[in-house]
């Protein structure tokens, strides 16, 4: 008898079964009683994970997709919005249980929490105006698709775990600060600052080149929109540029999309005529400036977007298409052609490899 | 022992006669046939005096460094290929890497003002002591595109013999001359990259076009280098026959006996005149090979 059908004798055991059982439900309670020993106070304070923490929770939706509606509880509380209620943002939830969820959260709402050594409440509407002044959001003489492509924040906004930053001792600048002050606003506000000292954005900048270009870098898309032919080759162009090359080998120096595109507020972006634009030709110098310390008009009037097009750039298109290759390939060619033949009849005249015993020469015999 | 070199030559039908200038005549030293080089001994450490202790640390100093470059500089170029972020990780990031290129671009240009300095010092000095001889540099003459005719032709079976040659024969003029356009290239291109604010001061008309020429120039100058000196220059001085598996002459200076005499047979009568103890052992291996009393024979 072969054993696999041993195994499926073994499945239908009733007794079998009932052990399994048993085991799956003390698991179960104990898994409940490991589930409930958890820091749960903060974020959770309406109970909303009782469905929520159900890994599998989730419907199918209309148009075919599955949506999952997993929180997972450590990975929350440990993120940025991890100390806000869930009901803060989520404020169309009016009951318990509650309907089918169809408003998005507005992330300009203002939170009932009070950052340390603050004295109003906390708000995302400020950078808000900002970006709603910008080339990415939705403006009246749109057209359907450009609706509907506009980012809105959560595109962009994740809610990212913190990072910190390995330069520093992390946990000991935590307990000096525990001294004075206490735990609760203080560590959030630590852990926040720490995540910010990383960088200017806290992605890196390869996942900020990989986002902008996630649509930027999607010609056909770009080209429905009526972006100008310049910015339809936006991310092949600063992936050849120096910039571009560095950010690809992980380069936390070299510059990514917002380093130029977006000042400190980094959500005002324009187009390039806009004069409140960073890449406008006026404020080009003090864009630069941030990391190039001495520059001049000049300097300026470097191409970050390289092409080396036909159109663009004959001479150095010719060059570096036709007359380098020839060369290249004529040099190594010729080269490695003359080594050939000059080995091969040396070979013949009797040569040796090796240097052996004085010589290299075979010595004819006499 | 009487070993006629006559007969050992006699191997294909173009040699059935010898050419004119199969011997040469030294005085002290007798008529030292054409293929000598196949009957001497050297010492795989090397024989005869090539490069300076100067010329060995600079040759040094280049090659770590030109290392260093490529493989800083190499995978960047080809960033998004999947092998670059390993090799730039060797360096400890794009970031490290960078600043180990400049470095070694700095440590590189010191070596080649340092070469200049030598060879403009030596040249002088030996001007000075009435000794300069330009067919011992490696100053390009009309003989080196004769030589090289006539080496192709040896190669093709043409010409029994290879050609006469200076200290420097025409692959390593060419090469040099090589060396000294790339370097040119390179370091006006990487000084256009590295301090393009200054760079634009010079050339304020178009600054994109110096910028972008500065990399297209960088890139394809330093792969030129890279695979002529992989393949060429290293199979040239290492692999070929004879030289395998290493050529000592990069650390000693020094050459082997039957390499001086089959590629630089010119500057091995030099070698004669200028080193007893070379000239003893010539006479001895030409007596013992019978033809030290042929005196003016056939040169």
């Amino acid at each position: 008898m072969p054993p696999n059908v041993e195994n499926d004798d073994k499945e239908t055991d009733p007794v079998k079964r009932r052990y399994l059982l048993l085991t799956m439900i003390s698991f179960f309670i104990l898994s409940m009683a490991l589930a409930g020993y958890s820091k749960a106070e903060a974020a959770d304070q309406e109970n909303c994970l009782m469905c929520h923490k159900y890994p599998d929770l989730g419907r199918i939706g209309a148009d075919g997709h599955v949506k999952n509606y997993y929180i997972n509880e450590h990975i929350f509380l440990n993120s940025l919005h991890g100390q806000v209620a869930c009901r803060r943002c989520h404020t169309y939830i009016k009951k318990f249980p509650h309907d089918p969820v169809t408003q998005k959260v507005n992330c300009g709402n203002v939170c009932h929490i009070k950052p340390p050594f603050a004295e109003e409440n906390f708000s995302h509407r400020k950078i808000i105006d900002v970006f709603e002044s910008s080339i990415h959001t939705i403006k009246p003489g749109d057209s359907a698709l450009m609706k509907k492509s506009d980012p809105d924040c959560k595109y962009c906004h994740l809610n990212p775990l913190y990072q910190r930053v390995e330069t520093i001792n992390y946990g000991k600048t935590l307990d000096r600060c525990l001294n004075c002050h206490q735990r609760k606003g203080v560590t959030q506000a630590y852990h926040h600052i720490m995540h910010r000292l990383r960088r200017k954005t806290s992605r890196s900048s390869q996942e900020i080149v990989a986002l902008c270009g996630g649509c930027h870098g999607n010609v056909p898309l770009m080209k429905k929109l009526g972006l100008p032919e310049r910015a339809l080759t936006a991310v092949n162009t600063y992936e050849e540029s120096i910039h571009g090359k560095m950010v690809t080998l992980g380069s936390e120096k070299a510059a990514d999309c917002i380093s130029c595109h977006a000042s400190s507020l980094l959500h005002d972006i324009y187009k390039p005529g806009n004069p409140k634009s960073s890449v406008n030709e006026k404020n080009l110098q003090t864009t630069c400036k941030n990391c190039h310390k001495k520059i001049n008009k000049y300097f300026v009037k470097i191409a970050v977007h390289p092409s080396l097009e036909d159109p663009h750039n004959p001479f150095l298109f010719v060059l570096n298409n036709f007359v380098l290759r020839l060369i290249l390939y004529g040099t190594v060619f010729g080269l490695m052609g003359l080594l050939f033949m000059e080995t091969y009849r040396r070979k013949k005249d009797g040569a040796n490899m090796k240097l052996k015993s004085g010589t290299s020469w075979r010595k004819k015999k006499k | 022992m009487t070993a006629s070199i006559d007969e050992t030559t006699r191997r294909g039908p173009m040699t059935e006669t010898l050419p004119e200038d199969y011997f040469t005549y030294v005085a002290g030293v007798g008529n030292i046939p054409r293929d000598i080089y196949k009957y001497v001994k050297s010492n795989p450490y090397g024989d005869l005096p090539r490069y300076s202790a100067h010329i060995v640390l600079q040759h040094i100093l280049i090659f770590t460094t030109f290392i260093t470059l490529a493989s800083t500089g190499i995978p960047l170029h080809y960033a998004n290929l999947f092998w670059a972020p390993y090799v730039i990780s060797i360096f400890g990031g794009i970031d490290n890497a960078q600043l180990i290129h400049r470095s070694a671009a700095f440590v590189m240009i010191g070596a080649c003002v340092y070469h200049v300095l030598t060879i403009v010092g030596s040249t002088v000095y030996r001007i000075i002591k009435k000794k300069f001889d330009i067919r011992r540099t490696q100053v390009p003459l009309p003989k080196d595109l004769f030589d090289l005719i006539h080496d192709v032709k040896y190669f093709l079976g043409i010409e029994p013999f290879r050609p006469k040659m200076e200290k420097f024969m025409y692959k390593q003029k060419l090469h040099y001359l090589a060396i000294l356009w790339g370097s040119f290239v390179l370091i006006f291109a990487g000084t256009a990259l590295l301090y393009p604010e200054k760079i634009v001061l010079l050339w304020p008309f178009d600054p994109s076009f110096i910028q972008d020429l500065a990399r297209i120039m960088h890139a394809d100058e330093a792969i030129l280098a890279l695979i002529v000196i992989a393949f060429w220059h290293l199979s040239n001085v290492h692999i070929v026959p004879g030289r395998y598996p290493a050529q000592w002459t990069v650390f000693t200076g020094r050459i082997t006996r039957e390499h001086q005499i089959e590629e630089h047979f010119l500057e091995y009568l030099r070698n004669l005149e200028e080193i007893p103890e070379e000239r003893e052992y010539m006479r001895l291996l030409l007596s013992e090979l019978g033809y030290a009393e042929k005196k003016g024979g056939l040169e």
